[in-house]
């Protein structure tokens, strides 16, 4: 996805959160008894299930809630809580796959250039927000698209937001922001 | 006043204060008699007049006045709220030496976040501390939010989150943190003497220098500040130890390590110090992580590249591999690939070069994964040497194979719930479920491990159900309640330390063994002893940056006194919070109350310094 610029820039997704339903209770003890790769953690109430391919973790609750975390794309989101499913089906669950919606995003993008997070916060108060005591990098944050950008001195940029076409957004908006304050590099 | 007589329709009425009349001029009828006045009365009291009447202010409800009833109905909620406030913020300003004007500023935040319901379900700690942290920065005051939260015992990054949603919803700007503003405070407390002007200065430079180094975004500004004052400290002659800094400046050793080798790698750094003071190189450097990034980047390059070139290399090992097996396959019993190249005398040296070679094989088939689909010979060969490697390797590589075959269709599962299974291979799905062998063998691992959560449980449940028969059971929320403990009774400081020794689990960086060799005797005045004080006590746990404390111990070096040691290093885990007793001449290390504990490094006297967290409530 390109930036509207001459170089493109590349946008990594590397974390994609879903949440699905089973419509059925489900025997956290039974799962965690046979299944392969669980962790049970009776404290919290959920189980733990992660999948080799995709690369997925899911955290199962009894009431049939069920979040599905690290996936790289929105597909193979959707193919990784299918194949959970379809393997709690298989544990004799009565499963039925229902309300599956990606809810959060998480890109990197690096910018070839360094950043003045000072200036940057200056321009763009109060959407952006910057405490080197707390954190390293400066947040800004969108509200129409509901996106949150973290940008740091070196020119990365973290992206979370709902959706990747929110989070293609979020870098288009916030790129001629970046290049007003950017720092020439030397070399 | 638009009044007109109700007799003749004049407009013109004289209206006399002082007899309280008010009289139409046209046809001199009275309109009022004894009118109620609104003016200031003055009385005498000893002396001097004195207006009469009580002050209400504007904003608050103030005293109600009780009109013949001696009964307070109490004061309203919103008046209670403002004057608590106003103690919080009273109390932790006077302890920050704030001085008046910063702690009304203050108050008139609280007044404006409550106005806007900023306060609803935050602790009214954490609002005052963000409300006076916010006149902090607004009138660039050097107080961090470390130290905030070290009085307040909060954790910074939970007073962080409140400070932020304060300037922002107070539409405050706050202004970014300059690290020049912390060297003053730190130099004085470092203790420079007369030269204190000529440090000040020398570190002021070196972090412009910094700035211009592109050392400062993003980082704490209490560290650069560490490494410019260690910096100039040296260069003027005071051997100030990284200890001693970092005692101070409140960053770890291994930050201010970080970034005096960040400021070695610049090239002023290469300057001598009359050079320095003279001279302000003009060029710039690139931030330090951002050379980092490139390094990192070429190694990843050379990385592929090296990869590449063994591909290339295993391609004609590979090739050569093959025409070996051919013949062997052909004229002997068919054995195992890695020992058919053994009895083959010619290729004695390409043997361990193939194992090498399946082994990296295996590796480089993993990552591409596809490129076993060519021939079963290689087949039995590589479940040879899989066959002692756990399944699941085997079904990494399988289930890839499989995945470039098969193609996978997208299709919607449906609004009805029915669950889609194009896709999605039920086989390997089976490799997923315990067969019921393994369940058993499991239930009971599982079992056996958390039988003391499932005694819990039961327990739980038969309560419950005694309860219900009772019919006393209450549906009860469990609130995470935290761990109390008694107070330690103990006659000697040193049974108290014992005492809570045995009871605390204490941090794992704490070398007990040496603790308890300590004779702790009373101590001989070690705030003011002749020994070299600097090597003594500056131990500092970061109470501020986590709720638990956790430090490394001071090395015992030997002027050390070892009650000062000792002391001060359990002192920070809240002892003092137990009203143990402390030999008062420790006087000079001021520890109070609440576990806020500052180790003064030199242990003398200084009245001006900054003294933070020595005050013996927190706040309200």
């Amino acid at each position: 996805m390109d930036s509207g610029n001459e170089d493109a820039l590349d946008i990594i997704i590397t974390n994609v959160v879903a949440t699905f339903r089973t419509r059925c209770h489900l025997n956290l003890r039974l799962i965690a008894l046979e299944g392969v790769n669980v962790i049970y953690k009776p404290e919290v109430g959920k189980v733990l299930m992660k999948l080799r391919k995709p690369k997925i973790t899911a955290s199962i609750w009894s009431s049939g809630k069920i979040i599905c975390t690290g996936a790289t794309s929105e597909d193979e989101s959707k193919v990784g809580a299918r194949r959970l499913a379809r393997t709690l089906q298989k544990l004799g669950f009565r499963v039925r796959f229902s309300d599956y919606k990606v809810v959060n995003v998480l890109a990197v993008c690096s910018m070839p250039f360094s950043i003045r997070l000072i200036d940057f916060t200056k321009k763009n108060r109060p959407i952006a927000s910057y405490e080197p005591e707390l954190h390293p990098a400066a947040t800004y944050r969108i509200k129409q698209i509901k996106a949150t950008v973290q940008v740091f001195s070196t020119g990365s940029i973290t992206v979370t937001g709902p959706n990747v076409q929110t989070v293609a957004t979020a870098v288009e908006q916030i790129y001629p922001l970046l290049f007003e304050c950017q720092k020439p590099l030397r070399k | 006043m638009g009044r007109s007589c109700k007799n003749c329709g004049s407009t013109s009425i004289d209206v006399d204060q002082s007899r309280g009349d008010a009289v139409c001029m046209g046809c001199g009828s009275v309109l009022e008699d004894n009118i109620i006045v609104s003016e200031v009365e003055f009385a005498e009291r000893g002396g001097s007049a004195h207006a009469m009447g009580q002050f209400v202010a504007g904003d608050s409800g103030g005293k109600n006045p009780n009109f013949g009833d001696a009964y307070y109905t109490g004061r309203e909620s919103r008046a209670q709220t403002l004057s608590n406030a106003r103690n919080s913020i009273t109390t932790l300003g006077r302890s920050l030496q704030m001085n008046q004007h910063c702690l009304d500023t203050a108050y008139n935040f609280y007044k404006m976040a409550l106005s806007k319901r900023l306060t609803y379900g935050r602790r009214s700690a954490h609002v005052v501390a963000a409300c006076l942290y916010l006149v902090c920065r607004t009138e660039g005051t050097p107080h961090m939010l470390l130290d905030l939260s070290d009085i307040v015992q909060v954790n910074v990054y939970i007073l962080g989150r409140t400070f932020l949603v304060l300037a922002r919803e107070l539409c405050i700007n706050a202004p970014a943190i300059d690290p020049c503003l912390y060297i003053p405070r730190f130099a004085q407390l470092l203790e420079f003497g007369e030269k204190n002007r000529d440090v000040s200065m020398t570190a002021l430079r070196l972090l412009q220098r910094m700035k211009r180094d592109w050392m400062h975004t993003g980082r704490r500004p209490s560290g650069l500040c560490g490494a410019a004052l260690l910096v100039a400290a040296r260069m003027h002659d005071f051997r100030r130890t990284i200890k001693e800094i970092i005692a101070v400046v409140k960053v770890c050793e291994a930050t201010l390590r970080k970034r005096l080798t960040e400021f070695e790698a610049t090239p002023t750094s290469h300057l001598t110090v009359e050079e320095f003071m003279k001279v302000d190189l003009a060029t710039e450097c690139d931030p330090p992580s951002f050379t980092a990034g490139k390094t990192k980047n070429k190694m990843a390059e050379l990385e592929m590249e090296l990869e590449k070139k063994m591909v290339d290399v295993e391609g004609e090992i590979q090739s050569y591999h093959d025409e070996i097996e051919t013949e062997l396959e052909s004229c002997r019993p068919k054995l195992k690939g890695v020992y058919a190249s053994d009895s083959a005398p010619e290729v004695i040296e390409g043997e361990e070069v193939d194992e090498e070679v399946d082994e990296e094989l295996m590796a480089v088939a993993k990552h591409f994964g596809k490129e076993l689909t060519g021939g079963g010979r290689r087949g039995p060969s590589l479940e040879s040497i899989l066959g002692p490697m756990p399944t699941a390797a085997s079904l990494g590589l399988q289930d890839s194979i499989r995945t470039a075959v098969d193609e996978e269709k997208e299709n919607d599962a449906g609004e009805s719930g029915e669950l889609d299974l194009s896709g999605i291979d039920d086989g390997e799905i089976e490799r997923y479920l315990l067969d019921d062998n393994e369940i058993k063998i499991k239930t009971a691992v599982w079992m056996a491990e958390n039988s003391d959560y499932l005694k819990e449980q039961k327990e739980k449940e038969a309560k419950i159900a005694l309860e219900k028969e009772l019919g006393i059971y209450k549906e009860k929320k469990t609130r995470a309640s935290g761990k109390k403990r008694g107070p330690i009774r103990a006659r000697t400081a040193d049974e108290a330390i014992e005492k809570m020794l045995e009871r605390k689990k204490i941090s794992s960086k704490i070398n007990y063994d040496v603790l308890k060799d300590l004779n702790v005797r009373p101590p001989a005045s070690p705030a003011h002893s002749a020994t070299p004080p600097r090597s003594a006590t500056p131990t500092r746990g970061f109470a501020g940056r986590n709720a638990v404390r956790s430090h490394a111990p001071a090395p015992l070096s030997l002027g050390t006194p070892l009650s000062s040691l000792g002391k001060s290093i359990l002192a920070p885990m809240g002892y003092g919070r137990e009203g143990g007793q402390y030999p008062s001449s420790l006087g000079g290390l001021g520890e109070c109350g609440r576990g806020a504990k500052w180790v003064r490094v030199g242990g003398g006297q200084h009245p001006d310094a900054l003294h933070l967290g020595s005050s013996p409530t927190g706040p309200g």
